[in-house]
């Protein structure tokens, strides 16, 4: 008797239409969130085919199944651990030999599996063509030719799927070292079998010989012998090739994917160069290609902010609308002031503020993803942001910063590592976002000159670069290198593209509204209760000692919190006027300094959220409180530095 | 000819000899053994193994990371990633 309900999960190397593939078979029956306590998203979704309930599970793209990065460890602990009950391991037809290097690990890991041979429209047009059935008879693995994009092969992928766990999901085939690796890895299983460990004894003894940090950590503590006898064998290998033992495994695994690829496909390479070869040559040009992407990026930052900030102003007098109408339930009182002002304050600013540079940005970062457009970013951008320690790829959530923080943290995940992310992280809460620079214009550009807002901006380019620098040096960890597929230029599926915006937005909504919520109750609660004065006075050693400030500037920081531009707009409220030129013991030094520590001192309560929601509670608190000491440690620096002036 | 893959010019092609790590420009020694394998494992998962063909196919300019193909794929490697791999040419 087999049971009803199983567990499937997909895997395979990055851009190979995996995500279309899961959008097929799961519909709107998913649920995207991350793996838990890691900044790797994780997409589980549900179908019911033949009476069955089938789980599937999209394991992150990968190339390999070592220990370099999160994404590799998370999917073959979940394989070996959890013991899903099939893997469908999709496959790009067009780039065989890479991808098969991944299939043949996957099989040493010794679970049931189906191949989905993907894309083999793209294939046939750059002239390949693929013997799936010999491909299916030398790997032992069930082959099924897919087209994702147009749903074709998926029914049919689905059906293998079932008949082979019906089956009792066979182990596929073993691929053979030479024979003085087989020697050595025989002997080493034959003793690895013996202690009790998760993986497969073969797939251990392999990862020992080479010198899979993960797999040696945790033998050595049940039987340090073992890794002793894998290091004297590794040695040995060592000695016949001339070359490390990791790097014999890996060589061998990769001559057997070329052989069998070679074996399967008949290659007859089109004469005319195609389409997406001439876009890649056009597009990674050293000059047209920094052309078109500047038009490209240009025209998407500019339409991603009109469209947010036309739809923010209008969804805001929406909004406003309503107030009369909660005035005349719960009336002007307290109650109303907290309901109003706290709660449905909070609400405006996620709907209002958040939501309408999310959503399009979601939607343009997974079309540039999907496209393969983001991969030629980095390529072409990889230089520049070395300088602070960061990648090419870096470079969108950052652009991004501009407009909206929120957006440019949550874009963080497209980086590779978990350092690189949070390094990132780290660099976009710093960048102007649109709010601080209606801030920098309206205060110091309106009443200090314009020069000095622009000076303010490159002051804070400049501390971007150091601080980036500083974390790049202070963060332990691997430095971030470039090495990326640039694969083939391919149109993104719609649907899927639109089914993950709208999952990851819902994802944000529920993390981040009740922080946001709560945060504008919290400050509305200080200023009813009347709070705000005092706390006013507490910051003023702050404030006014060190910084040079008025103490109701405290007031208005506080606000700040928010949304940026509350301080500006608070500012405006506590003075009793919005010609700052006015107001007594707030001259251009002042403001000037306020406008300085406006720009750097916490993120927005959104950003926060975001944070929180991508790196959790501790590294978010550990952003904050740094970003809180160092606005105040450089404005008072400024404030003296300009008395001089 | 052993030369640096970052030495070939746009087109050239290479088979791999070695991958080099811990006396490239800009690298910190101290840091042990274990990041250099990590390095070179890396770029080894990637199919760039002693033994293959490599062709550049162009870099990135100012000194930006190169596209290589290699196994029937297109890569992108940082320069100082690409400056530790060595290649041999037939001249």
């Amino acid at each position: 008797m087999i049971k009803s309900k199983f567990i499937v999960v997909l895997a395979g190397n990055a851009n190979v239409g995996k995500s279309v593939i899961f959008n097929h078979l799961t519909g709107l029956h998913q649920h995207i969130g991350n793996w838990p306590g890691k900044t790797v998203g994780k997409a589980e979704g549900t179908l019911h085919f033949r009476g069955y309930t089938i789980d599937i599970i999209d394991l992150p793209g990968i190339y390999s199944l070592s220990t370099f990065s999160i994404e590799e460890l998370i999917s073959r602990e979940y394989i070996a651990v959890e013991t899903p009950d099939l893997v469908i391991n999709v496959v790009d037809a067009s780039v065989l030999e890479r991808n098969l290097f991944f299939t043949l690990q996957l099989m040493e890991l010794e679970a049931p599996m189906v191949i989905a041979l993907n894309q083999v429209d793209m294939a046939e047009k750059k002239g390949i063509e693929i013997n799936y059935k010999k491909l299916e008879k030398t790997l032992g693995v069930p082959v099924i030719p897919t087209v994702a994009i147009r749903g074709t092969g998926v029914y049919e992928l689905l059906q293998r799927c079932v008949e082979t766990i019906e089956k009792g999901g066979e182990k596929p085939s073993r691929m053979k070292y030479g024979e003085e690796i087989e020697k050595r890895i025989k002997g080493l299983s034959e003793t690895v079998k013996k202690v009790h460990y998760p993986y497969p004894a073969r797939w251990t003894a392999i990862k020992l010989l080479e010198k899979d940090e993960q797999v040696e950590r945790e033998i050595r503590e049940v039987k340090p012998e073992i890794v002793s006898a894998a290091e004297k064998f590794a040695e040995e290998i060592e000695e016949i090739h001339g070359h490390s033992c990791s790097t014999v495994i890996t060589s061998e695994r990769y001559e057997i994917a070329g052989y069998i690829a070679r074996e399967v496909q008949h290659v007859v390479p089109p004469i005319k160069p195609l389409m997406r070869e001439r876009l890649h040559a056009l597009t990674t040009h050293r000059i047209l290609g920094y052309l078109i992407m500047a038009v490209l990026l240009l025209s998407i930052f500019y339409s991603i902010f009109t469209f947010g900030d036309y739809t923010s102003g209008l969804l805001s007098d929406l909004f406003y609308c309503l107030e009369p109408i909660f005035e005349s339930i719960f009336g002007a009182g307290i109650a109303g002031e907290l309901i109003w002002g706290g709660i449905m304050g909070g609400i405006i600013a996620g709907v209002a503020i958040a939501l309408p540079y999310i959503i399009p940005f979601y939607l343009v970062l997974y079309f540039l993803e999907d496209s393969g457009y983001l991969s030629r970013i980095a390529f072409l951008l990889d230089n520049v942001m070395h300088r602070i320690g960061l990648h090419g790829k870096a470079f969108i959530p950052v652009m991004l910063s501009f407009g909206c923080n929120v957006p440019g943290c949550l874009g963080c995940r497209i980086m590779e590592t978990e350092r690189e992310r949070l390094l990132t992280a780290f660099v976009v809460t710093l960048v102007p976002c649109a709010a601080t620079t209606v801030i920098i214009l309206g205060l110091v550009g309106t009443f200090v000159g314009v020069q000095w807002a622009l000076a303010l901006y490159i002051i804070d380019l400049v501390i971007i670069f150091l601080l980036g620098r500083l974390a790049f040096k202070a963060l332990p960890g691997e430095p971030t290198a470039l090495i990326m597929e640039m694969s083939d230029y391919r149109v993104p599926h719609l649907q899927t593209v639109l089914r993950q915006t709208l999952f990851r937005l819902m994802e944000f909504i529920k993390m981040a509204f009740p922080l946001i919520i709560v945060g504008s109750l919290l400050i509305k609660l200080a200023e009813v209760m009347g709070l705000l004065n005092p706390i006013a006075s507490v910051l003023s050693p702050v404030t006014v000692t060190w910084l040079g400030l008025p103490a109701i500037t405290g007031i208005a920081l506080i606000f700040g919190v928010l949304r940026k531009e509350l301080t500006l707009i608070m500012l405006a409220t506590l003075f009793g006027t919005t010609n700052f030129a006015q107001v007594p013991n707030f001259g251009p030094v002042q403001m000037i300094v306020f406008t300085l520590v406006t720009m750097l001192y916490i993120p927005c309560i959104a950003t926060i959220a975001a944070l929180v929601r991508e790196f959790g509670w501790k590294r978010a608190l550990f952003i904050t409180v740094f970003e809180i000491v160092f606005a105040i440690l450089i404005g008072g620096i400024a404030f003296r530095l300009l008395m001089l002036v | 000819m052993e030369l640096r893959l970052t030495d070939l010019r746009d087109g050239e092609s290479g088979i791999i000899t070695s991958i080099k790590m811990g006396h490239g420009r800009g690298h910190r020694e101290h840091r042990g053994a274990g990041r250099r394998w990590g390095f070179r494992k890396r770029l080894e998962d990637m199919g760039l193994t002693p033994g293959t063909r490599v062709t550049v196919v162009k870099s990135a300019p100012f000194r930006g990371p190169l596209e290589v193909y290699v196994r029937g794929s297109r890569l992108a490697i940082g320069r100082r990633m690409a400056e530790r791999i060595f290649v041999k040419v037939k001249k």
